[in-house]
C-alpha cells in the first residue's frame, strides 16, 4: 500500500492526505492507497498546491515506511529522533 | 564592527519589502513551487524534512550583543527557541513559518543582519580566522578584506547566477584558521614585494562528492587589485564551467579538469582585459572600512593576572577551561574565551535563545561588546581580560556553555544530518552524541589532545568529513545507516584529504571504533605528538587495525 505526503505550504510541516481528502499531519491518520487510488489522489493533491508541497507517494506496510526511503520516512513522519525541537513546541503548534 | 551605512540599510530594507510580496503571491497561489523556490533560496530558506529552515547570515562570523540578542528573541517568537550555527558560521533557524518570514526578517534588518546570499548560486558569506584581530602571527587583520568582499560581491549582477555556489574565505594569517584550501577560493594574506599587503590566492578547493584541495593560482595579488583579480577569476568560472550537471559545477571540477596552469592563463586573459579602475580599491575607502575595525580601547595591563593566575590553582576545574578554552590575545593581559556548542551528548552547534542572552551579556560585559561564531560551530568572546575569565567560565558554566573541549576530541563538526535535511543519507547528530559520551572523560580529552572529528550525513559534506583528522560520513546501505571512515584529512595549512579506511560500519559501532583508533594513538605517538602527525608520520594503517579489529574478530 501508498500513503501520499508533502509539506504543507504555510509552515512547511509533513502532512498526508487523510480520509475525505483532508490534510493530516499524522501518518497514523494517512488513508492507505492502493495503486490505482494513489495515482489519483497524487493527482488530486497536485491540484491544490495551496496546501501540497512537493507531494509524493511512500510504500508503507500498515502505516509504517517500508520503502528504500523509509528511514528518512520515519523521521519525518515522527520528527528528528534528537535534538532541542524535542523539548520545545513551536508557536502555532501544540506541545 | 562594520556598521551599514545607507546605502546597505536600504538594500536590506528593499528586498525585504519584495520578499514579503513573493510570500504573499506564494501563500496566494499566485506563485508556483517551482517559480518561488528560486526567490526563497535567495533568500535563505529552505524546505526541509519538517519545515522551513532559515539560514541567516553571520558576515564573517561577527556579531555584537545586540544581534546576538535578536537572534534570540527570532528563535523564541518564531521558532523552536533555539538556533543552529554551521560551518558557514551563519546562523540557521528550523521551524519558521513561511508567513512568518518577512517579519522575521525585518526584526533581523533592525539590527543589520540579513539572509541575503546565504544560499543559491552565488557568492556565500565570507568566512575568515575567529581570531582575527586576535592572534599574535597575524600579518593583518582580515575582516576589512572580508567586509570589501562582502560589499563587493552583494547581488552582483554578474555573479548572481553563476554554475553553483562560491565559498571565498580570507585568513591573515600563515596559519590557517579558517580551512581557506577547503574553499573555490582561499585568500592569505601576506606581505608584497613592495611591503604592502597581497594576497596569496587558492583555487579550487571544495568538499563534496569530488573533493579537492584548492591549488595556489597566485602568491601575491596586490591588496588594491583584488577585487580584480577575483572577478577575473569568476568571470573565467563563469563562463567556462559547466551547467549541465550538478555535480560537475563547482569551480574545483573546472580546475581540475584544465589544470591549474590553463585555468590561470584564463584568469590572467580576463584579469588583462578586465576595466581595472572601476575594480581598484581606492586608498581611502580601504581606510574607511578598516577604521571600523580598529582594536577596541584596551586598558594597558600587564601580561599576567594574580587573579586569574590564583584561580588556576585554587579551581582545577576551571584550569582546565583556560587550558582548552582560552586562547592568547596579542594585546597583553587579554585572551579570547572560546564557547563550546558542543556539550558531551550535545548536538554541535545549537544553542538555546536562554544560551545567546547569556552569551550576549558577557560579550557586552565583558568583550567590547564582540562575539564570533567559528567553522568548528563555536562562539569566541575574542577580547577578554584575563582576570575577567574566571567570571565570564562561571557564567557560562552556568548556561551549560563552558565544556572544557575547545579542538579536543568532543568538539565535533557535525551537520544537522537526517533529523532535519532532506539531502541526507543518513543522521549525524546521534553519532555524534554517542561519540562524544564516549569521549566524555576530560582527563583522557587532555591526554588525547587536539583531534579534529567531522561527521557529514552525506556525501555533500557540510560536516567536512574530508578534512577531518578523522572523518565519518553516513551513507545509505539499502535503507540502513551506515558510516564510512576516514583518517588523516586536515582542514589547515597543511591541507589534505582523509583516506578511507574500510567498508562502513553500523551506527552502534562508529563510537567504539574511533574510541579504538584514539587508543592505538596513544600506544603508538612519540613524546609530544599529536594525532595528525601521528597519522602523518605512519599513515591510516595502524588506525585502520584498531578501527575493524572486534568487528573483524567477530566475522
Amino acid at each position: 500500500m501508498k500513503l501520499l505526503t508533502a509539506n504543507r505550504l504555510n509552515d512547511g510541516r509533513v502532512i498526508y492526505l487523510g480520509e475525505a481528502d483532508h490534510a493530516v499531519e499524522t501518518i497514523d491518520a494517512a488513508r492507505p492507497l492502493d495503486d490505482a487510488a494513489a495515482d489519483a489522489a497524487l493527482a488530486q493533491a497536485q491540484s491544490r498546491p495551496a496546501v501540497f508541497v512537493n507531494p509524493y507517494l511512500i510504500e508503507v506496510e500498515g502505516r509504517a515506511p517500508s520503502g528504500r526511503d523509509r528511514l528518512k520516512e520515519r523521521i519525518r513522519s515522527a520528527g528528528p529522533t534528537v535534538g532541542h525541537s524535542l523539548d520545545f513546541p513551536a508557536r502555532n503548534e501544540t506541545a | 564592527m562594520y556598521r551599514y551605512d545607507e546605502f546597505d540599510a536600504a538594500l536590506v530594507r528593499e528586498r525585504i519589502k519584495e520578499f514579503s510580496d513573493q510570500v504573499d503571491r506564494r501563500s496566494s497561489g499566485a506563485l508556483t513551487e517551482d517559480e518561488f523556490k528560486p526567490l526563497r533560496l535567495m533568500n535563505g530558506v529552505y524546505l526541509q524534512l519538517h519545515a522551513y529552515m532559515l539560514r541567516v547570515a553571520v558576515p564573517y562570523g561577527v556579531m555584537n550583543s545586540c544581534q546576538m540578542r535578536r537572534l534570540a528573541h527570532v528563535a523564541r517568537t518564531y521558532d523552536k527557541g533555539y538556533g543552529h550555527f554551521t560551518t558557514r558560521t551563519n546562523i540557521q533557524f528550523n521551524w519558521p513559518a513561511l508567513q512568518d518570514l518577512p517579519a522575521v526578517l525585518s526584526d533581523l534588518a533592525e539590527v543589520e543582519m540579513h539572509a541575503i546570499q546565504t544560499s543559491g548560486n552565488c557568492i556565500r558569506n565570507v568566512t575568515t580566522d575567529v581570531f582575527a584581530g586576535v592572534a599574535a602571527d597575524e600579518i593583518e587583520d582580515p575582516r576589512p578584506w572580508c567586509e570589501i568582499v562582502r560589499q563587493w560581491s552583494t547581488i552582483h549582477p554578474e555573479f548572481s547566477f553563476l554554475p553553483r555556489k562560491f565559498k571565498i574565505a580570507i585568513v591573515g594569517a600563515p596559519k590557517d584558521r579558517a580551512a581557506i584550501r577547503t574553499h573555490d577560493v582561499g585568500l592569505q594574506i601576506v606581505r608584497g614585494e613592495d611591503g604592502q599587503t597581497a594576497f596569496r590566492v587558492f583555487v579550487g578547493g571544495g568538499q563534496g562528492r569530488l573533493p579537492h584541495i584548492a591549488q595556489e593560482i597566485a602568491p601575491a595579488v596586490r591588496g588594491q587589485s583584488l577585487l580584480a583579480y577575483l572577478t577575473a577569476i569568476l568571470r573565467a568560472y563563469n563562463l567556462l564551467g559547466r551547467r549541465d550537471n550538478i555535480h560537475k559545477a563547482r569551480i574545483k571540477i573546472l580546475v581540475a579538469a584544465i589544470g591549474i596552469d590553463a585555468f590561470r592563463d584564463e584568469v590572467e586573459r580576463q584579469f588583462a582585459i578586465l576595466r581595472h579602475e572601476d575594480l581598484r580599491i581606492p586608498d581611502e575607502e580601504l581606510a574607511r572600512i578598516q577604521a571600523y575595525f580598529t582594536p577596541p580601547p584596551f586598558n594597558d595591563l600587564p601580561a599576567t593576572s594574580p587573579a586569574y593566575d590564583a584561580a588556576r590553582r585554587l579551581n582545577p576545574e576551571f584550569a582546565r577551561f583556560t587550558r582548552s578554552n582560552l586562547r592568547e590575545h596579542k594585546q597583553a593581559g587579554y585572551g579570547a574565551v572560546i564557547v563550546s556548542l558542543k556539550p558531551i551528548g550535545g548536538v554541535p552547534g545549537d544553542i538555546t535563545a536562554a544560551q545567546m542572552d547569556v552569551v550576549a551579556d558577557l560579550a557586552a560585559r565583558f568583550s567590547f561588546d564582540e562575539v564570533r561564531a567559528s567553522y568548528e560551530q563555536n562562539l569566541v568572546l575574542p577580547h577578554v581580560r584575563l582576570e575577567d575569565v574566571h567570571a565570564v567560565w562561571s557564567r557560562l558554566r552556568e548556561a551549560g556553555l563552558a565544556t572544557a573541549n575547545a579542538d579536543l576530541a568532543t568538539d565535533i563538526i557535525a551537520c544537522p544530518g537526517l533529523d532535519y535535511c532532506s539531502l541526507a543519507n543518513a543522521r549525524s547528530i546521534p553519532v555524534a552524541q554517542a561519540l562524544s559520551r564516549q569521549l566524555a572523560d576530560a582527563a583522557l580529552l587532555e591526554k588525547l589532545g587536539p583531534v579534529r572529528i567531522n561527521i557529514s550525513g552525506c556525501i555533500n559534506a557540510c560536516g567536512h568529513h574530508h578534512v577531518g583528522h578523522i572523518g565519518v560520513l553516513g551513507v545509505d546501505r539499502k535503507g540502513e545507516e551506515y558510516y564510512q571512515i576516514t583518517v588523516g584529512g586536515s582542514p589547515d595549512e597543511q591541507a589534505a584529504l582523509g583516506e578511507i579506511v574500510g567498508r562502513s560500519l553500523p551506527a552502534e559501532e562508529v563510537a567504539p571504533a574511533i574510541a579504538r583508533a584514539l587508543d592505538r594513538y596513544l600506544e603508538i605517538r612519540n613524546d609530544g605528538e599529536l594525532f595528525i602527525d601521528t597519522v602523518r608520520r605512519l599513515g591510516a594503517d595502524p588506525f585502520r587495525t584498531a578501527i575493524y579489529e572486534l568487528t573483524d574478530a567477530a566475522a
